[in-house]
């Protein structure tokens, strides 16, 4: 029952987040709000990926997994704080402090792309049979393939184009944009473990980490798409963005949960 | 002794079940099983256990740890006849 809790917070937390949004509409608060629930979020992540591999051992394959989720969400808190400082302000940043904050932002990406790696190669680690056979793994594979670039190549062929062209600016972006496709195609590794695992309180993590993966598509496709997706001036990315942070969180406290039932009813 | 055979097979799965589901834990101990010791699941006698949850330990290890799945393959073993 609590599982089914955490999954329905992300959403609770994006509705609510939606009503003080169009409660703040047109008023200055709202570009505080924003930024400030921004941090909560990440900071959420952060916590659900330390308390996930806390409950691991020194040397365990998801403790490390955990660990890359949880240090690739810190770096881009840092970023995310640094950027409330008027250094490190789009208006006044100078290179240094442009050079820092993508810095921060490559770091980051490479951290949760190696997470998400490690957990979407568990299955196989683990010769946990994905479901669908073959050719169910390929459609699934195929499909999301075809969303990941649709959602982030125009981005990533973009910032190539610039980065050619003599543009090193770009060169966060690029990464960026190359770390979004891979990572979204990993949502199919990731999905089906959680289907294979279904009936088992395992199947909890990875349904979550998926979900998350799923929002950051949300993400990527607002943000690219802002005219379209800003219903009636809602900020749409940001509030995809506080699921796919708000997911990583449960998801981590799912998977502390249920490594602690295992060993209490083993105990 | 077919029967009790097919118990232990069943009852290793059953103490997963809660963890990785049905289709898992019955896939494991078969793979396990027939990877391990050359049967199939009911041929599996209690004087394989050792061997069987030996064979488990990996899968085990990857996706709750080291610590819990010891904790699991010890019930396992306390419980399982």
């Amino acid at each position: 029952m609590r599982f089914r809790w955490l999954a329905v917070f992300p959403l609770l937390y994006a509705a609510g987040f939606l009503l003080v949004a169009w409660w703040l509409q047109g008023a200055s608060a709202l570009t505080l709000f924003v930024p400030g629930q921004r941090i909560v979020v990440r900071i959420l992540a952060v916590a659900g990926c330390f308390v996930a591999a806390s409950v691991f051992e020194r040397g365990d394959h998801l403790r490390r997994a955990w660990l890359w989720l949880g240090w690739g969400a810190v770096a881009i808190l840092v970023r995310d704080l640094l950027r409330l400082l008027p250094p490190f302000q789009p208006a006044s940043a100078g290179p240094g402090a442009q050079i820092t904050l993508s810095g921060f932002g490559i770091l980051s990406n490479v951290a949760l792309l190696a997470g998400v790696w490690a957990l979407a190669r568990s299955w196989k680690m683990a010769a946990i049979e994905l479901p669908g056979g073959r050719s169910g793994i390929i459609a699934v594979a195929a499909v999301t393939a075809v969303l990941a670039v649709a959602v982030a190549g125009p981005g990533a062929l973009k910032s190539a184009r610039e980065l050619a062209a003599g543009d090193w600016g770009s060169l966060i972006l690029f990464v960026s944009a190359v770390v979004d496709i891979i990572s979204l195609c990993l949502i199919t590794p990731l999905l089906l473990t959680a289907v294979s695992l279904r009936g088992g309180m395992f199947s909890w993590p990875w349904g979550l980490v998926t979900a998350s993966q799923l929002s950051w598509l949300l993400y990527d496709a607002a943000a690219g798409l802002t005219p379209l997706f800003a219903l009636g001036g809602f900020p749409m990315a940001e509030t995809f963005r506080g699921m796919a942070e708000n997911y990583l969180f449960v998801a981590g406290v799912a998977q502390y949960l249920v490594i602690r039932q295992v060993r209490r009813a083993a105990g | 002794m077919t029967s009790i055979a097919t118990s232990v097979a069943e009852q290793i799965a059953e103490r997963l079940t809660p963890y990785i589901g049905q289709f898992n834990s019955r896939m494991w101990v078969k793979a396990v099983a027939r990877r391990e010791l050359g049967l199939a699941p009911e041929e599996l006698t209690s004087a394989h256990l050792g061997t069987l949850l030996d064979g488990l330990r990996p899968s085990l290890s990857t996706l709750m740890g080291r610590g819990a799945s010891e904790d699991l393959l010890l019930q396992i073993r306390r419980e399982v006849r």
